[in-house]
């Protein structure tokens, strides 16, 4: 919250005039302006009165003294003065503000009053931020309207997919922009390829602790001054700065447990064994049922295996953060060290990271600004290997970890092959490092009064590295007798930007004005390389020239950049009536010769109708009223680099039993190639009402996105199955809601804030001579949102003597009883899984919502955070070779009640050893959960115990995270999604589970 | 307010702060890709003119299900009365053109369609690019190769479309833009397409016989000739296919190896029996042929079989092989001691031509090359076009039975002297099932034999499916869907 804003001070000058039984006053604020619109009114009675354009006001005193007057004003803290007498004399009152409408919001270059915003920004509430979490971008779950978090994984230190008024891009990236203290940063993982499993979060390496403020930007409005970059959205974050003449030492501890939520219920040792008998049975009747084990084996065998056992654990994590901060005459300083460890759930794998930051702010000479902002971290991820989730779900319980020998059971025994999970996760190293600095330096010169330029440099350098190495001791790495792979990813990008800022007052009017000209550029080096058939495992990767066999090496350099002009007017007459107009150019090197530069206009009103007279009657009531209304073009670029060229690729073929290269076309150049444009409207009210108790943002949208960057489909004949064209559009609607509310203020106080939120996506149109095309489980179609599921529809179970009649609708060229029976929506009388195929559900929710209570009371503190995702489908991958019931591998508890001749089942098929996986609308599950994503309980030491350990604070607090969670979704956890892919959102499959965590901690400031 | 002193300090200040923002002079919005070379920089040098041609030859497996390393098996010899989808063949495009349900929205069709295209527009690429080449750049010699090799490869491909597809669209030049003129290409007729393949072929029939060791592999003049003769045997234009094959055998520059099983064997590979193949090595750049794989049994522990590629029973493909027939072990493989406990594994037969034993547990990596033509295939063409010209002339028996005797069997001549002249294409027909399976050859001679044979056939191997529009695979529906100058072949109409 915004302590950049000093506490402000009322004057508060009253005279009377005993005569006409009347008080008369002059309202000022801190610096001496008087304070025209305030109301004062005298309480108990229906009188009041407002302060003319001096301040002054006179209010008939109709009631015996004492009386009490009550003074509000739209931006300060309602106050109340007691009048004993009419003494004539002046009173002094000091006000204290921490009214939210003066709370400064960090908007694109700049900052403004949230009173005076024209444009649709939140900011994330400040007991969000106080979580221990491994990355930012985590905290934004359920904490903001119109902005949807989901986990790409629960491996430590993994990613989350953002996504803020809905996805709008088909193809090109969805994610937000982030500008990091004034450094804009595109969150994407690059890898070199060296590992496998969940890529980890670059946010990831940015200290969740070191931060002050998080602002996002939504509406065109705001965003558009991002150009090319502003279109999902734009996400400011602000770290802390020192504070002059308040030197502070701050030690902060976290120390937690996290748990899985709940284990898949699967089939155990006996269970499984009869499912094996079943299965080869039915595919082998002449060899009996019992063709796995005899059912004197069977009753002779336990539980078996619980792999899921084997694998998970309750995994601790911990955070440590020391900070300093003060500053002393014109120098203001925030240094920072923290280290946060997070074990995995998931055995062997965590993350780490170690960071440092320091902030400097100085004012040499009255004149000139100038400040710095620097971050290094370093982090470090053992990562899952992929496929372990999915092998230690189907790995059957009758395999054992280890051989009798203690040598690994190498693989699944059966005809499934995949290797042992638990082996891979003890054996096989999977990790990454990455090294980060990233730093801003500005210098502010104030050329003429109010006029300033400022100049920003920034750096943002990423080291990588990966190593992997699969030893000869496990299945994967048995065949090449061990195998390393190491790997290097360097990125470095840097930023200039120069602009000048224009502040005025001109009476009423208010003028402020910023103009600019930035670049920026990015380029990222990946070099890889690795070996196989190793004589011994002990030098892993770091030695690959032991190796017999070579990996053919890879390299390569990749670059981009940005050259932008942009300019931004805010314009206000009397704080009453503002106006924005911002307009961005966009030079961008990945678009085609002939589309280079793109450019980006907004505009915005909004009217502040409680400062109107006329509102003045209401104004008790409903103390603010505002309504906004914007309208403006933002672009996106993320489509990589070098999309328009006509580039070639390399390919090997052999001659003589020797490697020759080739070169072959990557596709066909595209000079035209440009922008991806979207056009957003918002309207929006904000209503104050009781002083400002209760608080109401509502916000309605419309955005196009057009031009979309697609890979059109495009005959083959041409040599290429795409080309990436701009063509097609996507469309967004939604509606926001926010409401805070002071429901106690005393001894105890108690707010509320509720968020709500929902979107309302569409396929406009798209490349191409169809409505239509089909991505894999997906769908993308025109008048259907993106993450469309289609699939087949279930339809019952074939029983016995229904072959014939019903036999075509199973799918199986010989159908018997048993088999699952399918919809024959083509209407051809039979069913085939290509023709008959629908819309069976949509990943995109109906509505999200977070809902946060907090609570103090004496020394002690309550937040309790609910969060809540409704209406949305899952696609459980998981659950479709769980299904599979071929006692190749193990299956979900289902399969007890599968179809058998005595229990002629009408929803689970038979046992079969040879199934054809189909994707139905058997796996599309209701996703939606409400969840006690946050519950704080913090008790801060009275102040004399505190001092005689000369300590200036001292707080304990325990925090749990997803303690409770109600959802009917039968996966591990709803809250996941494979991927940042728009257009196959939802999809459960193999996904590391995310965990529950409750945590304990310490905060001392000294 | 400031006196002059510190006036004279915050110009100095303000001059530093604008030469800081200046200082960096603008970026380029020129993009100049380090890592990849974009076309107009490229074919300026005999070099890259090579490598434009070398990428034609990987497109014969570029990756995954490819061409010649299992797409062919899985998309076309599906349908024939010798292979079945096996236990591990899950797909169901596979499935449905195993059991002849397969329809235009089949995504292996899509492949054999894409595929070969891809491999034309690079062979176009080559063509065209090379014939620019500055002459002080490039040795005329080997551009005029470099060129014939390109349409040889060019002409494989479209030989292979018009035979599954009949007619297709003709495209002869690179597709550099994106005008409809350049995306929409109407068919041509079958015979348009053929005209264009003899074209290409007797232009490659220029290539050299022989290549240095380093460049072995390469498409030579004997190549060309022989795809040649294969394409007039398939336009059942005899005189033309006996006389190119005769060209061939006359050249000298062929023999059948004593052995059967050096055809398949590693050491031997680009032997004198093999005129052209696809070149594979294990262990080398993921360049392994995986049709071992997909046909070997999963039981044997260590194996690592995927057995997605199994015979057809019913076809009785196994039980036309006579005992005393060598090519049976080679062909088939019914034992395999597992490599993990030492035991004996017995099962059905397994197609067993790829296996390599260099590679057990990982098929992936077998070395073995996969035959497209080989000098024994030339014996029959010009076996069979002899038969169809003159009956079963002494020639026509000493052909068919050059591939006998190699294989220790009775020459025909010696056991069926007097074959009318429809016995003696049985007996040509049934010579090439057992000599060329697994080759990628029994879909297209089924089809030769015309539609109430292929049916029939397939019936009889259990494959009730079986149509006379089978006779052509149906055109991707995508690529109706995406061409609107294209149209569906008339017997997958509506079927």
């Amino acid at each position: 919250m915004k302590k950049l804003l000093p506490i402000l001070l009322f004057t508060l000058i009253i005279g009377s005039a005993l005569a006409q039984q009347a008080v008369k006053g002059l309202i000022k604020d801190e610096s001496g302006q008087p304070l025209p619109g305030a109301t004062i009114s005298l309480k108990g009675t229906s009188a009041y009165a407002i302060t003319d354009v001096e301040g002054k006001f006179t209010i008939a005193a109709t009631k015996e003294l004492p009386f009490t007057l009550q003074v509000n004003s739209v931006g300060y803290k309602t106050q109340e003065i007691e009048i004993y007498e009419l003494s004539g004399e002046p009173a002094e009152v000091f006000l204290k503000n921490d009214n939210i409408l003066d709370e400064i919001v960090v908007v694109g270059y700049g900052t403004q009053k949230k009173s005076e915003l024209t444009g649709a920004i939140s900011s994330v509430p400040e007991a969000v931020l106080k979580q221990p979490i491994s990355s930012i971008d985590r905290a934004l779950q359920g904490a903001i309207a119109g902005v949807q978090v989901t986990q790409t994984s629960g491996q430590p230190g993994g990613g989350v997919s953002i996504r803020i008024r809905g996805g709008s891009s088909i193809q090109g990236g969805n994610e937000p922009l982030y500008v990091i203290d004034g450094f804009p940063v595109y969150n994407a993982a690059s890898t070199s390829g060296a590992i496998s499993g969940a890529t980890i979060n670059p946010l990831s390496s940015i200290n969740p602790s070191d931060i002050e403020s998080i602002d996002i930007l939504k509406d065109a409005s705001a965003t558009a001054i991002y150009g090319s970059r502003g279109a999902n959205g734009v996400i400011i974050i602000t770290t802390k700065k020192g504070k002059a003449d308040q030197t502070s030492i701050n030690y902060e501890a976290t120390y937690g447990v996290q748990t899985l939520r709940k284990k898949i219920d699967l089939l155990n040792a006996k269970q499984f064994a009869s499912l094996r008998n079943d299965a080869l049975f039915d595919s082998n009747p002449a060899g009996g049922q019992f063709q796995y084990l005899t059912q004197e084996e069977i009753d002779q065998l336990g539980s078996g295996t619980d792999w899921q056992d084997e694998a998970f654990q309750s995994a601790p994590t911990q955070n440590h953060q020391l900070s300093l901060s003060g500053g002393s005459g014109k120098t203001r300083y925030a240094v920072s060290g923290s280290y946060f460890n997070q074990d995995g759930i998931i055995k062997n794998t965590d993350f780490e990271r170690l960071s440092t930051r320091i902030n400097l702010d100085s004012r040499p000479t009255e004149r000139l600004n100038v400040g710095l902002s620097l971050t290094a971290s370093n982090t470090k991820a053992n990562v899952a290997p992929s496929g372990i989730v999915s092998a230690l779900l189907t790995m059957p319980p009758t395999a054992t970890v280890y051989e009798e020998d203690g040598s690994y059971t190498l693989r699944n025994p059966f005809e499934n092959i995949f290797s042992n999970p638990i082996a891979s996760l003890n054996e096989q190293i999977n990790k990454t490092s990455t090294n980060r600095v990233l730093g801003t330096v500005f210098g502010e010169y104030a050329l003429l009064d109010g006029l300033t330029f400022k100049v920003l440099l920034g750096t943002d350098i990423n080291t990588s590295k990966e190593d992997n190495y699969i030893p000869s001791t496990i299945f994967e790495g048995a065949t090449n007798q061990g195998s390393a792979s190491t790997g290097f990813v360097n990125s470095s990008s840097w930023l200039n930007e120069n602009t000048l800022n224009y502040t005025k007052d001109f009476g009423k009017h208010s003028i402020n004005a910023v103009a600019g000209f930035t670049q920026q550029e990015y380029t990222r080096d990946i070099v890889r390389t690795g070996a196989t058939n190793f004589v011994t495992d002990d030098v892993t990767y770091n030695s690959l020239q032991d190796g017999a066999v070579t990996t053919r090496p890879y390299s390569n350099n990749t670059k981009w950049a940005l050259l932008s002009y942009l300019g931004r007017v805010n314009y206000n007459f009397n704080k009453t009536y503002f106006l924005t107009a911002s307009l961005r150019s966009d030079g961008s090197s990945r678009f085609g010769k002939n589309n280079k530069w793109g450019y980006f206009p907004s505009a915005a009103v909004s009217w502040k109708v409680s400062n109107e007279d006329f509102f003045r009657p209401a104004s008790r009531i409903v103390t603010n009223l505002k309504l906004r209304a914007s309208y403006g073009a933002t672009g996106n670029q993320e489509i990589g680099e070098y999309q328009s060229l006509a580039t070639l690729r390399s390919l090997t073929y052999l001659f003589g039993g020797a490697l020759v290269t080739g070169f072959t076309p990557n596709g066909i150049s595209n000079s035209d190639l440009g922008w991806e444009t979207t056009n957003q409207f918002d309207a929006g009210i904000d209503l104050g009402i009781l002083n400002n108790r209760i608080g109401i943002t509502v916000d309605a949208y419309y955005k196009k996105t057009k031009d979309l960057l697609l890979n059109v489909e495009i005959p083959w004949t041409s040599g290429q199955a795409t080309s990436l064209q701009n063509f097609g559009s996507v469309e967004n609607r939604g509606l926001e809601l926010g409401i805070n509310t002071i429901n106690l203020e005393g001894k105890v106080n108690w707010n509320t804030s509720i968020n709500f939120s929902l979107n309302r996506n569409k396929v406009v149109s798209i490349g191409g001579f169809s409505d239509s095309y089909i991505s894999g489980n997906y769908i993308v179609k025109v008048g259907e949102p993106l993450g469309t599921f289609f699939g087949t529809v279930t339809n019952g179970i074939l029983q016995t003597g229904e072959e014939a009649t019903l036999g075509a609708y199973t799918g199986n060229a010989t159908p018997k009883a048993g088999d699952r029976l399918y919809k024959d929506i083509s209407g051809d009388d039979k069913f085939t899984t290509a023709l008959d195929r629908t819309i069976i559900g949509n990943a995109q929710p109906d509505f999200i919502f977070g809902f946060t209570n907090n609570l103090t009371w004496k020394g002690f503190d309550l937040s309790i955070f609910f969060q809540g995702i409704i209406g949305n489908q899952i696609l459980n991958g998981n659950k479709q070779t769980l299904e599979l019931f071929n006692g190749q591998q193990n299956a979900s508890t289902s399969a007890l009640d599968r179809w058998t001749p005595t229990n002629p089942s009408t929803t689970i098929p038979r046992a079969k050893l040879d199934p054809a996986p189909v994707f139905s609308d058997r796996l599309i599950e209701d996703g939606s959960f409400i969840r006690l994503k946050g519950l704080t309980l913090g008790f801060t030491l009275p102040k004399p115990l505190v001092e005689r350990a000369r300590l200036t604070n001292l707080r304990v607090f325990i925090i749990g995270q997803n303690l409770l969670t109600w959802t009917k979704y039968t996966g591990f956890d709803p809250e996941i999604t494979s991927g940042n892919n728009t257009v196959s959102q939802g999809t459960d499959a193999g996904i590391y589970p995310v965990s529950r965590t409750i945590s304990g901690g310490l905060s001392v400031t000294f | 307010m400031y006196n002059h002193t510190s006036k004279n300090y915050m110009k100095k200040i303000l001059s530093i702060v604008i030469a800081t923002g200046l200082l960096f002079s603008c970026v380029s919005l020129e993009e100049d890709p380090q890592s990849f070379v974009t076309s107009d920089q490229f074919y300026k040098n005999g070099d890259q003119a090579t490598a434009a041609v070398n990428a034609i030859y990987r497109k014969l497996y570029e990756s995954g299900q490819s061409l010649y390393n299992s797409l062919f098996q899985i998309g076309v010899e599906m349908a024939t009365d010798d292979y079945a989808a096996g236990p591990r063949a899950r797909n169901a495009n596979v499935r449905a053109i195993s059991g002849l349900t397969h329809d235009p929205l089949n995504d292996r069709m899509e492949q054999l369609w894409k595929q070969s295209y891809d491999a034309i527009n690079v062979a176009n690429i080559a063509i065209d690019r090379i014939a620019l080449i500055n002459p002080s750049e490039i040795n005329e010699v080997l551009r005029t190769r470099l060129i014939n090799e390109a349409k040889f490869l060019r002409a494989l491909n479209y030989f292979n479309l018009v035979r599954w597809f009949g007619g297709v669209p003709i495209v002869l030049h690179e597709t550099a833009s994106l005008s409809p003129e350049n995306l929409y290409v109407e068919k041509a007729s079958e015979d348009a397409v053929y005209q264009q393949i003899i074209q290409d072929l007797t232009d490659a029939e220029n290539l050299p016989a022989t290549y240095s060791s380093a460049n072995v592999g390469r498409a030579t003049s004997g190549a060309a000739k022989s795809l040649l003769s294969k394409v007039y045997l398939t336009r059942e234009e005899w005189l033309k296919a006996a006389n190119k094959s005769k060209e061939v055998i006359d050249s000298q520059t062929y023999e059948l190896f004593e052995d059967f099983a050096d055809v398949f064997n590693v050491a031997t590979k680009n032997g004198k029996e093999h005129i052209f193949s696809a070149q594979f090595k294990g262990f080398f750049n993921y360049q392994g042929n995986s049709l071992a794989s997909r046909s070997a049994p999963f039981e044997p522990p260590g194996i690592n079989g995927d057995y997605a590629d199994m015979i057809n029973k019913p076809g009785k493909l196994y039980e036309s092989f006579s005992a005393n027939d060598e090519r049976k072990a080679v062909t088939f493989v019914t034992q395999m001691i597992s490599p993990v406990n030492g035991l004996l594994y017995t099962f059905e037969p397994h197609l067993h031509k790829y296996y390599d034993y260099a590679a057990v547990g990982s098929q992936g990596n077998s070395s073995k090359n996969l035959p497209i033509i080989r000098y024994a295939e030339v014996l029959l063409i010009y076996s069979e076009a002899l038969n169809e010209l003159n009956g079963p002339t002494p020639e026509a028996y000493w052909a068919i039975d050059e591939v006998r005797s190699r294989a220790g069997i009775e020459k025909l001549a010696d056991i069926s002297p007097a074959l009318t002249k429809s016995e003696f294409r049985d007996a040509v027909f049934q010579e090439r099932r057992k000599e060329l399976v697994f080759e990628y050859q029994r879909w297209f001679d089924l089809v030769r034999r015309g539609a109430d044979y292929y049916v029939a056939t397939l019936k009889a191997a259990g494959k009730a499916n079986a149509a006379p529009r089978h006779l052509h695979f149906p055109t991707p529906q995508r690529e109706i869907n995406l061409n609107p100058k294209l149209t569906q072949h008339p017997d997958w109409v509506n079927f």
